[in-house]
């Protein structure tokens, strides 16, 4: 950019074109901004293209044939610079994105994430709404100290939990730590949603109760003092009056969960034993079966990824208002 | 959860009689302490059970050993061995989870002795590099992202796009894209002599800096956006103030907008930090945790045959990530945030 930028008038003939350049960007305010201006593009470009060429790599594998992505001549001439490897589809094979479920029912996957997305958005807005009203409209003693405990719950990694809920999905007794009494037997829950809700409901809670308490604590008190003269309950005035005022704070809270659920790893790879759709294992599975039984099917894992990866395009075109508030909101308020 | 079916028809209850009616009239008795525990009382019982309860456990199952078959009380045994490296042989795949310093002098600064050592370094060094380069990028994305521009929202969409991608679809990603047989980047960068140019998924060494470049890629935009709002919130009568006084575009930024964001970026980078040191997925869906062994990868190798041992080193792991939590949150403190 620093040719385009180059001034034109030739008030200092003894400068060479860079001198004479830096020259004027120091010197003239009109200049100085269209370099920042060329700047600011650049960076915008830069990161757009770095943001967003993964995802044109994958749409190349997935239209490139199999036999061609492994021969992996994706050197492309282009004039001055001579062959760079810059990747471009050679092949137009719509057909991998139908073979991705045919080889595998991609589909069944898919359809468990989004069961078990909306099962755990649905508990944590419930539970989140009761603990968001509790924390931002009622005073009571050790409010700090429980918010902070919940927060620090956040904090530890999923492996931390893993041992002793995998062994209580397994089926085996319940035993109170240290004391070595047994509690109760639990139903055996591994590769059935409840192994997987139930942790995924726990660890994105707390982001759901910060972002809530935000917003119910925004409510005036008038309001919901109207709903309880009109003879509403305490509960029935935050689920009729409370709730509903704050929708955008439930559809913040609603859509990073689901997004969370959707893309969480941990448990969703371990609580389904083989991986298998009918062990309720999501999307980690349909993908992971690609790349461990179709290893040199590489359009296939490029589509699957693809298919797999648009629920979530779409989401955050649609939301990313949502989005960006509540990422923000749940980390700087508190 | 199951106290919102009560709250059906509140107003015409109150002649009526039965359970419902006495638990409604009995919770609307209740002081608003008793009430707020009340409500308090399922997510308690969730994390309790979910988080609490399992922590707990972790702890006590660290300190025995064959837990399935015939649990013997060891005291700090399996400590010990994790530390000493004498539990090594009991992680699968053990010899290529140390990443051979002797041999091929992969990481010159860390000495690999044993595995807890490996998992350390891995761990801390994937968190320093992955948040230092995050932060420095997600910085100049929230500038950027702070401009009034046409097609603002387009460009904010796809910087946020990689954030909400599901960390398998990441992992294969860039599994595909450095895959020796696949990925067009593998000749080119191992040319150079970045990455190993066969088996560069089964190279410690490539494989970190490949999961630390995927890292990045998805995880900036979380900085980028908690950066932003912490530019947003920036009085903007403060830089009309500074032209006046005739400050440079530079000195506008380095006395106006970085100090007022410095909060923001603070707790940006406690919690990439935090939320870094879990790394396990990425490692597990591009390389392998025998290759890169990170903390959470050797408790999931570990867990299905050595309870005692994995437990050790989850416990370990949560207390790491504790310890920087405190440790972050005190120099933060310190700073006067």
């Amino acid at each position: 950019m620093t040719t385009a930028s180059e001034p034109a008038e030739q008030s200092t003939d003894e400068m060479g074109p860079l001198e004479r350049w830096t020259h004027g960007v120091v010197n003239e305010p009109e200049k100085r901004k269209r370099l920042y201006r060329a700047l600011f593009y650049v960076a915008a470009a830069f990161f757009l293209v770095t943001t967003l060429f993964p995802f044109y790599w994958l749409l190349v594998l997935a239209l490139t044939p199999s036999g061609a992505i492994t021969r992996g001549d994706w050197n492309v001439t282009v004039p001055l610079l001579g062959e760079i490897p810059f990747p471009t589809p050679q092949g137009f094979n719509v057909a991998s994105f139908v073979e991705v479920f045919q080889q595998v029912p991609f589909h069944l996957y898919v359809f468990n994430s989004f069961v078990l997305a909306t099962a755990t958005t649905v508990i944590v807005l419930i539970l989140a709404s009761l603990a968001g009203y509790v924390f931002g409209r009622l005073e009571f003693p050790g409010r700090g100290l429980m918010m902070l405990g919940i927060l620090a719950v956040s904090y530890f990694p999923p492996a931390a939990f893993l041992i002793p809920l995998f062994d209580a999905f397994l089926g085996n007794a319940v035993v109170v730590p240290f004391l070595g009494i047994e509690l109760f037997e639990p139903p055996r829950l591994v590769n059935t949603p409840g192994s997987m809700i139930m942790p995924f409901s726990a660890l994105f809670l707390p982001l759901a109760i910060f972002i809530l308490t935000t917003f119910y604590a925004q409510i005036p008190d008038g309001l919901e003092d109207a709903a309880r003269v009109e003879g509403t309950t305490r509960l029935g005035a935050l689920f009729r009056v409370i709730m509903p005022l704050s929708a955008p704070g439930v559809a913040t809270a609603a859509v990073l969960t689901f997004i969370a659920v959707y893309n969480e790893y941990f448990f969703s790879s371990i609580m389904a034993l083989q991986n298998q759709p009918e062990q309720w294992s999501p999307l980690v599975g349909g993908i992971l079966s690609y790349q461990t039984q179709y290893t040199t099917d590489f359009n296939l894992m490029a589509a699957a990824s693809i298919v797999g990866v648009l629920p979530m395009l779409i989401l955050v075109v649609v939301a990313q208002e949502k989005i960006v508030s509540g990422l923000t909101d749940g980390a700087l308020k508190e | 959860m199951s106290t919102e079916d009560r709250t059906t028809g509140p107003a015409r209850q109150s002649n009526r009689s039965g359970p419902v009616v006495a638990i409604t009239r009995w919770m609307e008795n209740l002081g608003e302490t008793g009430f707020a525990y009340l409500l308090l009382t399922p997510v308690m019982l969730l994390l309790g059970a979910v988080a609490l309860y399992p922590l707990l456990r972790t702890f006590e199952l660290s300190l025995y050993q064959n837990v399935l078959s015939d649990p013997e009380f060891v005291g700090l045994e399996n400590y010990a061995q994790l530390l000493t490296g004498t539990a090594d042989s009991r992680f699968p795949g053990s010899t290529t989870f140390l990443p051979g310093v002797s041999t091929s002098g992969s990481f010159p600064f860390v000495h690999f002795e044993g595995l807890l050592r490996s998992a350390l370094a891995v761990t801390i060094i994937f968190t320093v590099v992955s948040v230092f380069f995050e932060t420095i990028i997600g910085f100049g994305q929230a500038l950027v992202l702070d401009q009034e521009f046409r097609g603002r929202r387009w460009v904010r969409a796809a910087i946020i796009i990689p954030w909400a991608i599901p960390i398998v679809i990441q992992g294969m990603i860039f599994y595909l894209m450095f895959h020796p047989s696949a990925g067009f980047l593998t000749g080119p960068l191992s040319d150079w002599g970045i990455i190993a140019g066969s088996n560069t998924l089964n190279d410690p060494f490539s494989s970190l800096l490949i999961i630390t470049v995927a890292d990045i890629w998805k995880t900036t935009a979380f900085m980028a956006l908690l950066i932003l709002a912490g530019l947003q919130s920036i009085d903007r009568s403060l830089y009309d103030v500074a032209k006046v006084a005739g400050a440079s575009k530079w000195q506008q930024f380095r006395y106006i907008t970085f100090p007022l964001v410095l909060p923001a970026l603070g707790i940006a980078i406690l919690f990439r930090t935090i939320d870094a040191m879990r790394i396990y997925g990425l490692i597990d869906s591009v390389s392998g945790c025998t290759t890169v062994p990170s903390l959470s990868c050797m408790v999931v190798a570990t867990f299905d045959t050595n309870r005692g041992l994995a437990a050790a080193v989850a416990f370990v792991t949560a207390g790491i990530i504790g310890i920087a939590v405190l440790g972050v949150i005190y120099q933060q403190y310190r700073e006067g945030f």
